[in-house]
């Protein structure tokens, strides 16, 4: 029954060789979409490229519906891995500066990486630029962020419980959501790139 | 014309990521993140230069006084080392692997490096306030159903939508 | 193209259905025991431990017994079994107490005066689908008659009530029984353990 390492079925070597075999799927995967692109990134926000709605998307549907499914079979214990505390403000906030960062940078953390090391000037400069924004909050930290950083705290919070319908109903609705947004995009997509000529 | 034959199917990407993102969860327990890393980084960097005052600021303590290292952060830093990997196998096979500034058709190259750098320096500070940035937090916290996932997707998706017109000549 | 993208996003609609279908069947919350299974529970006759038994069990050094005091701290105070932890009755479903009483190794005794507070916290427990807990019949006010103060056996006394006596009496000068009941001084109390789960592991990808 999983995790396996926090429950001490696996051993540090194990669990951190694992973790690098898991991390060479990630790079690839991301690689693989495009996700080194910034204009592939973009293309969202404007309409003529939405590979970062549906990876987003497909990804956490299909971790939700098995980390569901397996919890339920009792092949995992949710409870013991790695669960986000909910802190409403900063993530708010942060979430909109980390927008704000995207459209400018055109590049999220792992993105940057991915393109930083496939070659991608602009990419490291955005490593580069990331790295000196954490110095500067490090160090401003206990002035300007700590209290904002840690208001809003709600613990854990499970979204499903927290709309008060059940899991497995919130990942029927979120999944046809996402269905029906995916087909309105391809739409989108298509309107908006017939009259330009994008060359992805 | 797309040239995204060369370009892996994105709901399969993003099936598979899926797939991965659960054995993450079930082998060890964590979400599949980033900024964690470069925090690391800064982290370290501070500790090796001034460990004394690493001990004592709010945002270093909890790294740096926890003197055996936390499993997870380095867990982080093999799965970054792994993305490294991944991505130049990926890059090297489809033939991507280059260096190069990808950009939109109406800026210059300096200018995109520069925003470039504004871009990162915007991330680096959202992301530890937000305390996640995309893949760490929204990605695995949806996956796990968690609320602070959700709020992430809203507040970085949202807000592109709303700056996106401000910044188009950057892209289109 | 299209057409992988349709199959793509079936499976996911699939996938969802699943769990959907999945998560409905099981809507009775696993950790509520309708009212039939609950009597059948309740009608079990081995959920006593009798004052002898406890005090067998104790004086042989049990590691596996954890004994909760269910009345209030006052009375704790005043007097308690040695070795138990104090969680008055309207504490008994608080979060920090779980670990401790929800078991499946050690075996949890639940006390009071006498079995009534004991049965509450035993009834409340099975509800939550915990197993190995035991209700010390009698209570206390049982523990001080046959164990502390054992009464005198009448010479027509049956072997076995001979050697029952003999226990007890013996029992008796293990816990510090006779005339002084106030002393303290013996008397072990600990807090209630909070056992964290290995959650500490698992810190997050991004914090």
């Amino acid at each position: 029954m999983g995790p396996l390492f926090p429950l001490g079925v696996i051993g540090d070597e194990l669990n951190m060789l694992i973790g690098f075999l898991i991390g060479i799927g990630f790079g690839f995967l991301l690689e693989a979409a495009g996700f080194t692109n910034t204009r592939k990134l973009a293309g969202v926000f404007y309409g003529y490229d939405f590979v970062v709605l549906k990876v987003f998307f497909s990804a956490a549907i299909t971790a939700a519906i098995g980390l569901y499914l397996m919890n339920h079979y009792g092949l995992i214990d949710i409870d013991a891995t790695f669960y986000p505390k909910t802190f409403w403000i900063p993530t708010l906030i942060g979430g909109g500066i980390m927008a704000f960062g995207f459209i400018t940078g055109g590049f999220c953390p792992v993105t940057s990486i991915c393109a930083a090391v496939t070659g991608k000037i602009d990419a490291m400069i955005f490593v580069l630029g990331a790295i000196i924004g954490i110095f500067g909050y490090a160090f401003t930290y206990e002035s300007m962020w700590e209290e904002l950083r840690n208001s809003g705290a709600m613990g854990r919070v499970n979204i499903a419980e927290w709309m008060g319908i059940s899991d497995g109903l919130f990942i029927l609705i979120l999944t046809v959501v996402a269905a029906i947004i995916f087909f309105a995009v391809s739409i989108i997509q298509k309107k908006v790139t017939a009259n330009s000529d994008y060359q992805l | 014309m797309e040239r995204s034959k060369t370009y892996m199917n994105s709901y399969l990407a993003g099936m598979l990521i899926g797939l991965f993102m659960i054995a993450a969860y079930y082998f060890s327990g964590e979400g599949l993140g980033a900024s964690g890393a470069l925090k690391s980084v800064v982290v370290a960097t501070v500790d090796v230069v001034n460990h004394d005052y690493a001990k004592e600021a709010s945002f270093f303590a909890a790294r740096v006084q926890n003197e055996e290292n936390s499993p997870a952060k380095s867990w982080l830093i093999f799965e970054v080392l792994g993305v490294i990997a991944g991505a130049i196998i990926s890059a090297a096979f489809a033939g991507r692997l280059k260096m190069e500034i990808i950009k939109g058709p109406n800026i210059t190259n300096k200018k995109r490096l520069i925003f470039a750098l504004i871009g990162g320096l915007l991330f680096g500070v959202g992301s530890q306030l937000g305390r996640g940035c995309t893949s760490g937090m929204v990605m695995s916290g949806m996956g796990v159903l968690s609320l602070s996932g959700f709020i992430g997707l809203m507040a970085i998706f949202g807000g592109g939508y709303v700056l996106a017109y401000f910044f188009r000549k950057l892209w289109i | 193209m299209k057409k992988f993208d349709v199959l793509y996003v079936s499976i996911l609609l699939v996938g969802a259905f699943w769990a959907f279908i999945v998560n409905s069947a099981n809507d009775e919350p696993i950790d509520r025991v309708p009212p039939c299974d609950l009597l059948d529970i309740v009608s079990q006759t081995d959920k006593f431990i009798t004052t002898d038994e406890l005090a067998r069990r104790l004086m042989s050094d049990d590691p596996t017994l954890v004994l909760v005091d269910l009345r209030s701290k006052t009375e704790y105070d005043k007097y308690s079994l040695s070795g138990a932890i104090n969680i008055p009755l309207e504490n008994i479903l608080n979060d920090e107490f779980a670990d401790v009483i929800n078991q499946d190794i050690q075996t949890v005794v639940f006390y009071g005066n006498s079995s009534d507070l004991s049965a509450k916290a035993w009834m409340l427990t099975k509800r939550l689908g915990y197993s190995h807990s035991f209700i010390l019949l009698g209570g206390l006010n049982r523990w001080v008659e046959t164990i502390l103060r054992p009464r005198p056996l009448k010479e027509t006394a049956s072997r076995a009530e001979f050697e029952l006596h003999s226990f007890r009496k013996a029992a008796s000068s293990f816990f510090g029984g006779g005339s002084s009941l106030g002393e303290s001084t013996s008397i072990k109390r600990i807090a209630a353990p909070i056992k964290r789960k290995k959650k500490s592991a698992a810190g997050g990808g991004c914090d």
